[in-house]
């Protein structure tokens, strides 16, 4: 059984104007599935219409099949899926453990223990506890948005573009932790920008291209599929894909 | 005249701790609702009154007194929020804060529609000032800024340890992700007036406490309060403190030089330089 599954889904930021204009995907428990695609093409806005953050004109969002369509974001929250947002991701004037305990704000009583754990999965957060947010390196604040979103002890993990102005060896080391987040039964659905290095992680890949699903599989193969390289990962056809999903070849 | 500037530091450290009361509340109910509330000034109108007739009609000592003011103000303010702000929230603040200019307006008008114009003053006793060589404070004015110091503690207390106190920091921080880790911003928001509301009550009190009680006395609170919160930087707790000290001693100062009158020329004179130097303040990030 799929922890999510998004069939059809509708919606964007004006009711007349859809960026999402019906995509569909799965994910299973223990799943890291990526999500790529140009700019424009709408990556971000599923995960606001999955959160409740925007609310979908059409389709359908259900967790362990139970339907969350169109619930405020508390609600989803309540029901298993929890978003790290790609910018602003945790509250730069609390401390390290203020902004965990805002991760279990639901559920105080457990946030004790589920600190606890998570300071154990990730030992930087516990050297750190007493400092403020804001003067940690971006890394180290995507670890601490990890951890916040970890401390509701979710089934789905949806990360917007995790690495996002990242240093190569910070992106390896957090996508490793996102690895390992699956690994530990954990669904998760990451929007990428750094295409390679995502399908190398994830087990599936979804193509997204002007708000619909256009290449979907397992990642592995995706990333060996030489239309997927051209459009996406660069190297010889050095090739970079506008909002419409349209390759332009560019000099090498 | 050095033990002139040194009385006028004293009056200004123990008038400014005061002024940080009402400030707190100005500047927490903008930190988390993104809009100046003008009906501070009519708030803390309210809270002298309430004070006032807890003092001398139902006999309270000065603590419970406090908590009536406290009590009657949050009503108050959560009034004015539900009544003349939230229908226009979706205006913007500027609108917002126009609608708490008007509805602070009939607060001071219902006050003196109900109390006069007279000067109320409080059931206290008459104590002669401590002297200290050539110095001179009023026991009043320790108490006041004694009560004035606790308040701030439990508010700091409140905002560093409770479980809504954190979901207020985070709403002022990051709505967005507080909407998303499950706080619910009406609630958080109520939470904010009513505690915003009755941190100006209380100082509303404490500055009857020192002078009397009329229909006006917060309306002269208000530029110095919103000089003491733009000082600070709009949003920030810490700054409103800071604010507040520095505008209560800047005052105090300039009547040594000014004709007393003129004090207000202080509030507006930081505002346009706060404003002109650094918009953000001392401690605030917003504007930056």
């Amino acid at each position: 059984m799929t922890a999510l599954t998004v069939e059809g889904l509708l919606g964007g930021y004006a009711a007349a104007d859809h960026v999402v204009k019906g995509v569909s995907l799965a994910v299973a428990p223990g799943e890291l599935v990526c999500v790529i695609g140009p700019n424009g093409a709408g990556k971000s806005t599923v995960l606001k219409l999955l959160t409740g953050l925007l609310r979908p004109r059409g389709g359908r969002v259900a967790l362990d099949g139970r339907d969350v369509t169109g619930l405020p974001p508390r609600a989803v929250l309540e029901a298993g899926m929890v978003l790290v947002p790609q910018e602003r991701n945790v509250f730069g004037t609390l401390t390290v453990e203020e902004n965990l305990a805002m991760g279990c704000f639901l559920d105080a009583r457990r946030a004790r223990s589920r600190m606890a754990a998570v300071m154990d999965r990730f030992p930087l957060l516990a050297e750190r506890r007493r400092q403020l947010a804001r003067t940690m390196s971006g890394g180290q604040r995507q670890i601490l948005a990890m951890g916040q979103a970890l401390m509701s002890e979710p089934r789905v993990l949806l990360l917007d573009e995790p690495t996002a102005g990242l240093s190569p060896k910070a992106a390896t080391d957090l996508f490793g932790l996102v690895r390992a987040t699956a690994a530990s039964g954990v669904a998760v659905l990451m929007v990428e920008q750094n295409a390679l290095q995502a399908m190398e992680i994830s087990d599936r890949a979804l193509v997204l291209v002007d708000g619909r699903n256009a290449h979907e599989g397992p990642a592995p193969a995706l990333a060996r599929d030489p239309a997927i390289r051209r459009l996406f990962l660069g190297g010889r056809g050095e090739g970079r894909m506008d909002a419409t999903g349209t390759a332009r070849e560019t000099s090498p | 005249m050095i033990e002139a500037l040194l009385q006028a530091l004293i009056n200004g450290v123990i008038a400014g701790t005061i002024l940080a009361v009402p400030a707190l509340g100005f500047t927490a109910i903008f930190a988390v609702l993104n809009y100046p509330n003008f009906a501070i000034g009519a708030l803390a109108t309210v809270g002298a009154y309430a004070g006032w007739a807890g003092n001398t009609a139902l006999g309270l000592p000065m603590v419970a007194a406090l908590a009536l003011a406290f009590a009657a103000t949050a009503v108050a303010g959560l009034a004015v929020q539900w009544v003349a702000v939230k229908p226009l929230e979706s205006a913007g603040a500027l609108m917002m804060a126009i609608a708490s200019l008007a509805a602070g307006l009939v607060l001071e008008n219902a006050l003196r529609f109900t109390f006069g114009n007279d000067l109320r003053g409080y059931d206290l006793p008459l104590l002669r000032d401590w002297r200290f060589g050539e110095f001179r404070v009023g026991p009043q004015q320790v108490q006041n800024f004694a009560l004035a110091l606790a308040a701030m503690a439990l508010l700091w207390a409140f905002l560093r340890y409770s479980r809504t106190g954190r979901a207020m920091r985070a709403v002022a921080d990051n709505r967005d992700l507080a909407l998303l880790r499950g706080v619910d911003p009406v609630r958080v928001a109520a939470v904010t007036v009513a505690v915003g509301a009755g941190l100006a009550g209380m100082g509303g009190m404490l500055i009857g406490l020192d002078t009397s009680v009329d229909p006006l006395v917060g309306n002269r609170l208000i530029l110095s309060i919103f000089a003491a919160a733009v000082l600070g930087g709009l949003g920030s707790i810490p700054g409103a403190v800071a604010g507040a000290i520095a505008i209560g001693v800047a005052e105090e100062l300039a009547v040594l030089a000014f004709n007393p009158a003129y004090r207000l020329v202080v509030g507006f004179v930081v505002i346009l330089a706060v404003l002109t130097l650094r918009p953000a303040g001392l401690f605030g990030a917003r504007a930056s």
